[in-house]
C-alpha cells in the first residue's frame, strides 16, 4: 500500500518538475530570440595563425629582434635615441590592434547600448509593479553594460529613493549630474533624498537649479516652498532631526494634527500627576541624572570613536584586602546569626559579601574612621591569610561546580584554606558535583593541595579522592591535558597511597591507566 | 523503485520528416537547430528548425545536389554562426546560413566524409578555428577556414597499408593556442590518437568493432575523459590523463546494451561527467563516469598509470524504434538536446534532474 503511494508520489513528482522544465525552456527560448536578434553583424577575434603558416613565419618572427647593445659598448649606448624606442614600445603595444578593432568597437558598442537600453525598460516595467529590488538589478545591468548613460542612474536613484535608501539614491541623482547637469528629474530626485536626509539646503539649491532650467515646474516650486517653511520654522533644529516621511505626506497630516492636540487637555488629570512609572523614569526625587536613550539616524551620530572604559576585575574576597578586613569581619558574623544552620548555599553568601566589598570600596572614600570599632582595629592589622582562615569556619562542602568553583576560586592563593576545603568534600561525590564541568586548570590545582596537604585527607584517603576524580565526566579527555609537572604529583601520590594508606597494587594499577600514567 | 533524484529522459517534440536524417545541431545562441539529411531522390537539404513552445517550425531550408552527411558548428564563432558540412561525395563546405550561400567549399576527400568536427571558433585562447574530416578514403584532414583549398594537416595512411574507412573523428585537448589532439576511429576497430602541435601520431589501439563515434568529455581542457562507441553494443570510456608507455590509457568498457550499434555518445557540457549514449535500438542511456579514488597509480616501473573509474547508469529510455543516429545536447540549456534516428523523426528531449548529479 505505501509503495503504491510513493510510486504516486514519484510520478507526481516527476510531472511537476517536468512541467517546470517546461516553463523555463520557453522562457529561455524568448530569451535566445531576444539575444540573437541582438547579435549580428561582425565579429572581430584574435586567433592564432593558421596551422601550416606558422612554420614559415616563425623564422621571420625570430630575426625581428634588433641586437641588443652590450652594456659596455658606450659609444653605441651614446647614439640610442631613447625616446624613439619609447615610441616604439608604445606603438607595438596600441598600435596595430587599435587600428584594427576601431571599426568593430562602434559595433560592440552599439551592441552593448541596445541590451543596456533592454535591461532599462525591464527595470522601467518593474518600476510600475513597485517592484524595486527587481529594477534595481536591471538597471545595475543596464550601468554596467554602459556606464555613461545618466537615465539609468537616476532611474535607479529613484528606486532606491522609494526603498528609503537615501543616501544611495543621493549618490546616484549625483552620479547622474555628472553625466548631465541639466538632467531635471535627476535634479528633483536628489533634493527629495536630501530634504529627507535633513539637509534642507543643499535640497534647496538643487530645487533652485531646477527651477532656474524649467521656471514654470510647478511641482518644484511647492517642494522647495516647503522647505523654506521648514527652514524657517525649524531652523538649525531641522538639522539634527530629518523626518522620515516625504514632504507631501507631512502636508496632508499636518492639519489633521493640530485638532488633536486641541483635543488633549480634556484629560488634564494624567499630564499633571505624574504615574509612579514616569516619576520612576525620569529619576524625579531620586538625585540622579537619567540617561536616555539617543535616538539619531546613523549618518548624524557622531563620528568620534568610542570611548573605551577600563574595566578592572575585582575577583571576590580577593579585592583590595587591606580594606577590607573590618566590614568582612562583620558580615560573616552577620550571615552566620541571620541564617544561622538553614544550609544556604555558599554562593548565596558569597555574592552578599561580594555586595558589602564593593559598597566597602566606595564607602572607603570617605575614610576609614567610619568604621572603626575596638574589635576592627585590631582586625585590619590582620594579614589576609589568618582572615581568610576565619572563614574556614563557614565552609560549606558544594553542591554543584558552580558552587565549588566561586568559592575555589576565592580562595586562591590559600593553600591551607583550599585543602581544608577539599578536605570537607565527600570524595565519592566528586563526579556528582563536577559532573561534567571539571577543567584541567582546576584538576591541576586540585593534585597540587592534595599533593601538599596530605595529612588533611588522611580521614578520607587521597586514594578515595583520586578516584572520585577518575569518575567525573569526560575524565579521560582531561587526563590528556595533564602536565609532567602533574603527573609527577600523581606518581608521589599513587606512591603515598600506596605506602601509607596501604592501598591494593590493582587499584593502584587502575589508577594508573585512568590518569593515563 | 526509482530514487527521487533520477532524471527522467521524455520526448518533448516529435516531427517526422519524409527523408532521411543524419545529423543534427544546435545553432549556437539561438532555440533553432539544423537538421541535415539526404532526399529520397539523392539530394541533400539542410533545415532550420526553431522550437516555440512545444512545437517546432522549419524556418529554412536549402537543397543541394549532393546528400550531406555530417555537419558541425564547432570552428565558427557564435555570431557567425557558421555551418561546416560534409557530404556523400567528399564535399566540405562552409555554409552562411543567413544568406544560404557557401562561403567555403573544398573537395579534397575522395569519398564521403563519415564525421565532421570542429574546435575554435567560440572559445578564446583556444586555439585556432580548425576542422576535421574523416573519410570512407582513410584519411583524416584538419581545416582552416582562412585557409583555402588545402588541408592544414592531413593523416593519411602510408602508401601500400590498406586504408580504412574512417568513421569517427573529434577534437581534444585544445587548452591553449598550440596543443590540439584529433581522435580517429575507424572501421577495424582502430582508434588513433593524433597530436596537432607535434603533429605525429600519440596513441593508437583496436577496440575489435568499429569505432561509430568519439567524444571528448570537454574539448578546451587537458584532456580528461575520451569516450569512443563501437559495434556490438559496446562502448569504452578512457582516462587520458594519464598515459603509461606500455599499458596506454585507463579504461571502462561496457558492453551491457544487447543491441547491435552504440551509435553515438555525447556528454553533457554542463556536467562533463555525464553523458548519453544511443543505441541501435533507439534506446537512449544516460550515464555517470564515477572517478576512482585515486585516478592514477605508479606502477611496479614506477611509471605513472591510469586507474579506471566505474560507469553507472543513472537512466534507459527507448524513443525510437529505429536507431538514433545523432545527438545533441543544447549548450545554453541543461537538459535539452536533439535527436536525429533512422525512423525519419527529429525529436527535441528534455532531461530532467540533470543539475542533481
Amino acid at each position: 500500500m505505501e509503495r503504491a503511494f510513493e510510486i504516486q508520489k514519484q510520478v507526481r513528482d516527476n510531472a511537476k518538475t517536468f512541467q517546470t522544465y517546461i516553463t523555463d525552456l520557453q522562457n529561455w527560448e524568448a530569451e535566445m530570440k531576444r539575444k540573437e536578434a541582438a547579435l549580428n553583424g561582425d565579429f572581430a577575434q584574435d586567433l592564432p595563425p593558421v596551422r601550416s603558416k606558422v612554420k614559415s613565419e616563425k623564422p621571420v618572427q625570430v630575426k625581428k629582434p634588433e641586437k641588443k647593445i652590450a652594456s659596455s659598448n658606450y659609444s653605441a649606448w651614446e647614439k640610442f635615441d631613447v625616446e624613439k624606442a619609447c615610441e616604439d614600445i608604445d606603438m607595438a603595444e596600441i598600435g596595430p590592434v587599435s587600428l584594427d578593432s576601431k571599426k568593430s568597437q562602434k559595433e560592440k558598442q552599439e551592441k552593448l547600448r541596445e541590451e543596456a537600453q533592454y535591461e532599462k525598460e525591464r527595470g522601467n516595467a518593474f518600476v510600475k509593479q513597485e517592484k524595486w529590488d527587481e529594477a534595481i538589478k536591471c538597471y545595475n545591468r543596464a550601468i554596467e553594460l554602459v556606464k555613461d548613460d545618466a537615465i539609468y542612474y537616476a532611474n535607479r536613484g529613484l528606486c532606491y529613493l522609494k526603498k528609503d535608501s537615501l543616501h544611495q539614491a543621493e549618490t546616484d541623482c549625483t552620479e547622474a549630474l555628472k553625466l548631465d547637469p541639466t538632467y531635471v528629474k535627476a535634479l528633483q530626485r536628489r533634493a527629495t533624498a536630501r530634504e529627507r536626509l535633513g539637509s534642507l539646503r543643499a535640497a534647496s539649491n538643487d530645487l533652485n537649479e531646477v527651477l532656474k532650467l524649467e521656471p514654470n515646474n510647478i511641482a518644484a516650486k511647492k517642494q522647495l516652498e516647503a522647505i523654506k517653511a521648514r527652514m524657517g520654522t525649524k531652523g538649525s533644529k531641522s538639522k539634527s532631526s530629518p523626518t522620515s516621511e516625504s514632504k507631501l505626506f507631512k502636508d496632508i497630516l499636518k492639519p489633521k494634527v493640530q485638532p488633536k492636540i486641541i483635543e488633549l487637555p480634556d484629560k488634564p488629570m494624567k499630564s499633571q500627576e505624574l504615574s509612579a512609572l514616569e516619576k520612576w523614569q525620569s529619576g524625579l526625587g531620586e538625585g540622579i541624572t537619567v540617561m536616555r536613550p539617543v535616538k539619531k539616524p546613523p549618518h548624524l551620530r557622531s563620528k568620534r570613536a568610542l570611548k573605551s572604559i577600563p574595566i578592572q576585575e575585582i575577583p571576590l574576597g580577593k579585592s583590595s584586602p587591606e580594606k577590607l578586613p573590618t566590614r568582612m569581619k562583620i558580615v560573616e558574623i552577620e550571615d552566620n546569626l541571620g541564617q544561622g544552620d538553614t544550609n544556604n548555599n555558599d554562593s548565596n553568601k558569597l555574592k552578599n559579601k561580594s555586595e558589602e566589598t564593593n559598597s566597602d570600596i566606595k564607602v572607603k572614600g570617605e575614610g576609614d574612621t567610619k568604621l572603626t570599632s575596638p574589635e576592627s582595629l585590631k582586625l585590619i592589622t590582620d594579614s589576609v591569610v589568618t582572615e581568610k582562615e576565619m572563614c574556614v569556619h563557614n565552609l560549606v562542602p558544594p553542591v554543584n561546580s558552580v558552587q565549588f568553583m566561586s568559592v575555589w576560586k576565592n580562595l586562591k592563593g590559600q593553600g591551607g584554606v583550599r585543602s581544608k576545603y577539599l578536605s570537607i568534600i565527600e570524595p565519592s561525590k566528586i563526579p556528582l558535583i563536577f559532573e561534567n564541568a571539571l577543567e584541567s586548570d582546576v584538576l591541576s590545582e586540585i593534585l597540587q593541595i592534595l599533593y601538599e596537604d596530605k595529612e588533611k585527607f588522611r580521614e578520607k584517603s587521597i586514594t578515595a579522592y583520586l578516584k572520585g576524580l577518575c569518575r567525573v565526566k569526560r575524565f579521560s579527555a582531561l587526563a590528556m591535558f595533564l602536565s609532567t609537572n602533574d603527573k609527577k604529583l600523581l606518581n608521589n601520590l599513587l606512591e603515598h597511597c600506596k605506602t601509607v594508606e596501604k592501598c591494593k597494587e590493582e587499584e593502584i594499577l587502575d589508577l594508573k591507566n585512568k590518569f593515563e600514567l | 523503485m526509482e530514487n527521487q533524484d533520477t532524471p527522467q529522459i521524455i520526448t518533448h517534440i516529435e516531427h517526422n520528416l519524409n527523408h532521411s536524417l543524419f545529423d543534427c545541431k544546435w545553432i549556437p545562441c539561438s532555440a533553432k537547430f539544423v537538421v541535415i539529411g539526404s532526399l529520397p531522390k539523392g539530394s541533400g537539404t539542410i533545415e532550420i528548425f526553431e522550437i516555440t513552445s512545444g512545437e517546432i517550425k522549419k524556418v529554412k531550408d536549402i537543397e543541394r545536389p549532393n546528400s550531406f552527411k555530417c555537419a558541425t558548428f564547432g570552428a565558427s564563432n557564435d555570431v557567425e554562426r557558421r555551418l561546416a558540412t560534409g557530404d556523400f561525395k567528399g564535399t566540405l563546405e562552409i555554409w552562411d546560413l543567413e544568406k544560404s550561400c557557401q562561403v567555403y567549399i573544398t573537395k579534397e576527400h575522395t569519398d564521403i566524409i563519415n564525421s565532421i568536427d570542429g574546435m575554435g571558433g567560440s572559445t578564446v585562447s583556444c586555439g585556432a578555428p580548425e576542422i576535421v574530416t574523416g573519410s570512407r578514403d582513410g584519411t583524416v584532414k584538419v581545416w582552416d577556414p582562412r585557409q583555402r583549398g588545402k588541408p592544414v594537416a592531413n593523416m593519411q595512411p602510408v602508401k601500400g597499408e590498406t586504408k580504412r574507412d574512417c568513421w569517427a573523428v573529434s577534437f581534444g585537448n585544445s587548452y591553449n593556442d598550440t596543443e590540439r589532439i584529433v581522435v580517429a576511429g575507424y572501421d577495424n576497430g582502430d582508434l588513433k590518437m593524433f597530436d596537432l602541435r607535434t603533429m605525429s601520431l600519440r596513441w593508437e589501439c583496436n577496440l575489435k568493432n568499429g569505432v561509430c563515434s568519439t567524444e571528448f568529455d570537454r574539448k578546451d581542457i587537458p584532456m580528461n575523459k575520451l569516450v569512443a562507441t563501437t559495434l556490438e553494443g559496446k562502448f569504452h570510456v578512457f582516462d587520458v590523463r594519464t598515459q603509461n608507455p606500455s599499458k596506454g590509457f585507463a579504461q571502462v568498457l561496457d558492453s551491457s546494451t544487447k543491441s547491435g550499434t552504440v551509435w553515438v555518445a555525447r556528454h553533457v557540457p554542463q556536467n562533463r561527467d555525464l553523458f548519453v549514449s544511443c543505441a541501435g535500438n533507439g534506446q537512449v542511456s544516460l550515464w555517470k563516469y564515477e572517478y576512482p579514488e585515486q585516478r592514477c597509480r605508479i606502477d611496479s616501473q614506477g611509471v605513472a598509470c591510469g586507474v579506471p573509474g566505474k560507469l553507472r547508469r543513472l537512466q534507459r529510455m527507448v524513443v525510437s524504434t529505429q536507431p538514433i543516429n545523432a545527438w545533441e545536447w543544447n549548450r545554453d540549456h541543461l537538459g535539452l538536446a536533439v535527436a536525429t534516428s533512422y525512423d525519419q523523426n527529429v525529436r527535441v528531449l528534455i532531461t530532467t534532474k540533470l543539475n542533481l548529479q
